[in-house]
């Protein structure tokens, strides 16, 4: 799940040098690491409800769940209708 | 009477399978797309988000970087003058390679999942900002879709993008993209003596033109 997530986060973000071992799985998604910005953050919620069946009803939540990659999986697994 | 201008253009031109500075051809193995990446990988290589561009400000932005390369130009972080560096780009097809790939995340009712970071690229106007946020500069950013290249037009906008006491150099362009590997883009830059001339600038402008089209 964690790498297949990690997979799916390079792929859909564009993160063209980024190789999933680059990816510590507790380090922040973003700030500092991956650099990521606020349309990444959208595109995460995008990829959650396409890969996943999960629909964020409010996107602040993105905070907390996009904490680290475990964070997001153990969401994901807790949430996922498909 | 205006004095003609005092020096040359320094350009770069870059198609789908030709990458040159100042007439001097860049090699490269790939073209199309995987060409953009190529010389991203191999004169730029320090700005990840190039990967997250759209076509249009890709190509724009590895125009712009080879040629702020060749003649020594500075980034403007912090600097007063930042704000005289205005960036004008021409183009005919605008954000149409953005705007079809961001309709395909649209167009099926049943997989309806729109891509923000597509979206974020159906304005042309966000190669300019690209271009203004890598080097920090201020000043007056444009990009004017027009029917068709006409170096006088482009000339006589750049001209009047002078009279502001404000801008003392534009780094104007042409660019267009109908797919993601298919694009035609030069980039200049021109300062205020240069840009006085407007007859001088037109016919070099055209230059750069032809050398595109070969």
């Amino acid at each position: 799940m964690i790498l297949k997530l990690k997979q799916e986060i390079i792929e859909v973000l564009n993160l063209e040098d980024v190789k999933p071992e680059d990816i510590d799985n507790d380090a922040p998604l973003f700030g500092e690491g991956l650099g990521l910005d606020s349309i990444d953050a959208l595109e995460l919620i995008v990829l959650m409800e396409k890969n996943y069946g999960i629909k964020l009803q409010d996107p602040a939540k993105g905070k907390e769940i996009f904490k680290s990659i475990n964070v997001m999986a153990d969401y994901i697994q807790k949430n996922r209708t498909r | 009477m205006i004095m003609a201008a005092v020096s040359k253009l320094n350009y770069t031109v870059i198609s789908s399978g030709y990458a040159a500075v100042n007439g001097r051809e860049l090699k490269h193995e790939s073209a199309g797309a995987a060409m953009l990446a190529e010389l991203y990988r191999e004169y730029i290589g320090d700005w990840p988000k190039f990967f997250k561009m759209d076509t249009l400000s890709k190509v724009g932005f590895v125009a712009s970087e080879l040629l702020l390369k060749e003649i020594g130009d500075k980034r403007m972080e912090g600097e007063e003058y930042a704000s005289s560096r205005a960036v004008m780009l021409f183009g005919t097809t605008a954000s149409l390679c953005a705007d079809k790939n961001y309709q395909e995340t649209i167009q099926d009712s049943a997989n309806y999942y729109p891509s923000p970071a597509l979206f974020v690229y159906t304005l042309p106007n966000i190669v300019t900002g690209e271009i203004a946020i890598r080097n920090h500069y201020r000043g007056e950013t444009q990009f004017l879709v027009v029917d068709s290249f006409d170096a006088a037009q482009m000339a006589f906008h750049i001209g009047c993008a002078m009279q502001d006491n404000t801008t003392g150099s534009v780094l104007a362009g042409w660019v267009d993209s109908t797919a993601n590997d298919d694009f035609s883009c030069f980039m200049t830059l021109i300062d205020r003596d240069q840009a006085q001339d407007e007859e001088w600038l037109s016919g070099q402008l055209n230059e750069i033109m032809n050398n595109l089209k070969q």
